[in-house]
């Protein structure tokens, strides 16, 4: 089960350089840093942001690509043994050559309206963050955050920004908020120990209330799905009004002296009786994920700054390390090498840089919540499930209708791990389900049905 | 089958090809007052690399490994994988009576751990045993060939280092291992063992820990084992504090064995390109492992320079966890009783060894003849205290050898 794991100096500005320059107006208006405090109503301006990889740094990528060493592999090892060379090969030649980011750049800048700001968290300070908002048209449509996880990022909003926002009569509509984590894209990432779920949560729930979305709702994968569970349960209620998660994952059950823990554990032992045969399928993936998929977790989670140089000093290093996943972990997506070299490239030219991206493991594992519990404290407020047939971490509906108050779920026969990305039409299906006209979680955002006020 | 004199000779493409990805170095940045805690720290990282880029001189050090080791190369055929050519160090004794002794290395290790102990074992006092020895390069390490087939796993291995003893001549001899190296010359110890393998020394003492499965031999010998484990926490702080360490590496300090036994190919493109991340990557297992030895800089990079320049690439060097891992339990179990060697074993206790089991395990899980504890000392035993480890297998291998078991 995935159960509990086990757990510069600066460099020059080119090679960690930002994400991108402010437009300078926003530099003379900036907002204060206590933007968050603003009330329900009202938002200090945002600042626009725009991606803007300098030449200098494109052409620091180039020349590491030329000077790339590789391994040799196996004859017949395919994926057995991780990604197969002549994958990698292809893409670091494409990469090197006619790979254009400026052009993967400029369509990203156009389809994902960014913004920075600062928000300031307990006890750490003030970061930068950097986020994606898109307003639907539709004054009352439901303010909603979309939290990514690792290895993703705030790209993984781009296919479901357009179907969220979108109006019409018959589906609600979402005003979209999607920002890239402390330490992913272009946001600042902490310099101390010790910023976790809680930090996470804080930094997203501030962002939102910040932009003047006092009530929102949420939808998470990966981290994503852990960090909006802290949030349903630390600002859920008064802020967060429900919650949806496509990341169905849960504690095995354990066998500790606590009489209450036991008797739980042993009503999951029997759940497994009753297992549909997706859900058996799901919990053998989840088993074979543990055995054979997990190294990278464990390792992140216990030393993320020793590989950590690696994947800052290697491209073609960070490049496996991902692709790995984007392949193993979705359901026969046909990605193609422009979408992967976009994804690995925003690591890759990330502000922050991508060895900061790892932190966000050994700090959850150091608190032992790299796996939501049954035994955890719930959110109450009303939560959406859905669940994709590769998700690498499934587990029973029953399990996980232990750890929340599930008033929707929902099982699809095609996506994986990346579900916004690969079958957004699918996700947004079930968000319309959940949020729509005679939804279990309608009208959750009083005042911003999603439907016009008629 | 003949034998070539080697030497260590990278030329200089090579050398400049690493400078070149060295100016460029990224270096990540680090959480504040982490020290270890999350990784190799960026202190000593920095520092090394600036080393490595301005002071290290690879050719003084080339030249050193040459001058201290005489090594070869030979092609050996490996069942079921065609012919592999095997880099190893040879030097014989000039002493009468000499013992011939096989050192094998493990990870992240190489020949290069021969090299403090070789004058010790071959040119003696002239009261004490000397060995002719040989250490090899297992295959993907050094400068030995790799496999290019999948499934090379422990006995392969042995099967190697075998056979280049027999094609030495040395038709009767003894072994010395650890990490890796305790783990394949134990198999050579079950495979080889009585006919040409007389006893063997390993400081790399492991077992299975208890498992309670249905199989009642399995359950009596783990439940056999427990008292052990009373013993430990009632009456001997030492040992206690020594399973504690236990516990924290398997809690903290596994991961890299994990990921090598389940996507070595993944790590491999990292490791292959980046030196700075093979560094860091060997960097953390050299300081974690080792018990306070004050590496210098130029020995760290020595180090990592072999994987580095190694005939196969770093990459190459990760597959026996894989393999090894692929084809079955890797710790030897108590209760597999056929499994387990008969020749006479010699075992060192060394306290900064990562794995720190009960003493009363670790001798049923051969015919351990030989026992000492050293109270300084680590994984690379044979690199830390060159001469606590030499002085065990002085006399344990003088007390076996010629004597009928």
């Amino acid at each position: 089960m995935a159960r509990d794991v086990i757990k510069s100096e600066i460099c020059p500005k080119l090679l960690t350089g930002s994400f991108g320059n402010p437009s300078a107006g926003a530099l003379l208006t900036s907002p204060s840093s206590s933007a968050y405090l603003s009330s329900p109503l009202e938002m200090d301006p945002e600042t626009p942001f725009t991606l803007n990889i300098s030449a200098t740094q494109i052409a620091d990528l180039k020349h590491r690509l030329e000077l790339t060493r590789f391994p040799d592999e196996l004859d017949e090892a395919e994926w057995a043994y991780g990604a197969p060379l002549a994958d990698i090969q292809r893409l670091v030649s494409y990469w090197q050559t006619d790979f254009d980011w400026n052009k993967q750049q400029a369509v990203l800048n156009e389809e994902l309206p960014q913004f920075t700001r600062n928000i300031d968290v307990d006890d750490v300070g003030t970061l930068e963050v950097h986020y994606v908002h898109k307003k639907s048209e539709l004054e009352e449509a439901i303010p909603m955050l979309f939290v990514h996880g690792w290895p993703g990022s705030f790209i993984e909003a781009r296919k479901i920004l357009p179907l969220l926002t979108a109006t019409h009569p018959d589906v609600p509509s979402f005003h979209v908020v999607a920002p890239s984590l402390p330490g992913y894209g272009s946001s600042e990432a902490p310099t101390k120990k010790g910023f976790s779920l809680d930090q996470f949560a804080e930094t997203c729930h501030k962002l939102m209330l910040s932009l003047g979305y006092s009530e929102y709702v949420t939808q998470g994968g990966d981290w994503g799905g852990l960090i909006t569970r802290r949030i349903a349960i630390k600002y859920g209620g008064k802020h967060s009004k429900a919650w949806h998660t496509n990341f169905p994952v849960c504690n095995a059950p354990q066998f500790t002296l606590n009489p209450f823990h036991l008797i739980t554990s042993f009503s999951m032992i029997l759940d497994l009786l009753w297992l549909s045969d997706f859900e058996k399928q799901a919990l053998q993936r989840a088993l074979e994920t543990e055995r054979i998929g997990t190294g990278y977790l464990r390792l992140q989670s216990t030393k993320p700054q020793t590989i950590g140089y690696a994947l800052a000093d290697s491209p073609v290093g960070l490049l496996a390390w991902i692709y790995e996943k984007l392949v193993g972990w979705t359901d026969g997506y046909k990605w193609t090498d422009d979408e992967i070299l976009t994804w690995i490239s925003i690591y890759w030219f990330s502000r922050a840089g991508p060895a900061a991206s790892l932190r966000i493991y050994y700090e959850v594992n150091a608190q032992n919540e790299l796996v939501p519990s049954v035994h955890d404290v719930r959110p109450t407020i009303p939560m959406g499930l859905s669940y994709f047939p590769k998700e690498v971490a499934s587990l029973p509906r029953s399990w996980l209708r232990r750890t929340g108050n599930v008033v929707f779920d929902s099982q699809h026969d095609k996506g994986g791990h990346f579900a916004a990305y690969e079958v957004p039409e699918s996700l947004v299906g079930d968000l319309r389900k959940m949020f729509g006209k005679g939804g279990p979680a309608y009208g959750v955002v009083a005042g911003s049905t999603g439907f016009k006020l008629s | 089958m003949t034998e070539n004199p080697f030497i260590v000779s990278v030329s200089d493409d090579e050398l400049n090809l690493l400078q070149q990805k060295l100016a460029i170095a990224n270096l990540p940045d680090e959480l504040d007052d982490v020290n270890w805690a999350y990784g190799a720290p960026l202190t000593d990282i920095r520092r090394l690399v600036a080393r490595w880029r301005e002071g290290f001189d690879w050719r003084t050090q080339e030249a050193r490994l040459n001058a201290e080791m005489p090594q070869f190369t030979r092609d050996l055929e490996v069942e079921g994988f065609g012919s592999l050519n095997v880099h190893y160090v040879h030097k014989k004794s000039d002493q009468e009576g000499a013992i011939p002794l096989l050192f094998v290395h493990g990870w992240p290790g190489s020949f290069i751990e021969a090299r403090k102990i070789l004058p010790m074992l071959t040119k003696p006092p002239l009261d004490q045993q000397s060995f002719h020895v040989v250490a090899v390069s297992l295959p993907g390490y050094g400068f030995s060939e790799a496999p290019k087939k999948k499934g090379f796993s422990i006995s392969q291995f042995a099967e190697v280092c075998h056979k280049v003893m027999l094609a030495l001549g040395y038709n009767e001899y003894v072994t010395q291992g650890g990490d890796w190296g305790g783990l394949i010359t134990r198999k050579m110890a079950a495979m080889y063992g009585g006919k040409h393998i007389k006893a063997w020394h390993t400081n790399f003492p492991v077992v299975r820990p208890p498992e309670f499965s249905l199989n009642p031999i399995t359950l009596f010998t783990s439940l056999s084992m427990l008292p052990a484990l009373f013993y430990l926490f009632l009456f001997s702080p030492t040992e206690r504090i020594a399973l504690q360490r236990t516990l924290t590496v398997q809690r903290t300090g596994m991961a890299y064995f994990q990921i090598q036994a389940t996507k070595p190919q993944t790590l491999g493109y990292a490791l292959a390109d980046s030196p700075v991340g093979l560094l860091a990557w060997i960097y953390e297992k050299l300081v974690a492992w080792s018990d306070g030895y004050k590496w210098e800089d130029d020995e760290v990079l020595t180090w990592i320079s072999i994987y580095i320049f190694s005939r196969a690439g770093p990459a190459a060097s990760l597959r026996i966890y894989y393999e090894a891992s692929a084809s079955g339990r890797l710790l030897p179990a108590i209760w597999e009783w056929d499994q387990l060697p008969r020749i006479p074993m010699g075992v060192s206790y060394f306290p900064g060894e990562m794995l720190l089991l009960p003493r009363s395990w670790i001798r049923r899980t051969g015919n351990v003849v030989f026992e000492r504890v050293h109270d300084a000392g680590g994984h690379f035993a044979a690199h830390e205290v060159p001469e606590l480890l030499v002085g065990d297998v002085r006399k344990m291998f003088r007390a076996v050898w010629g004597v009928q078991y």
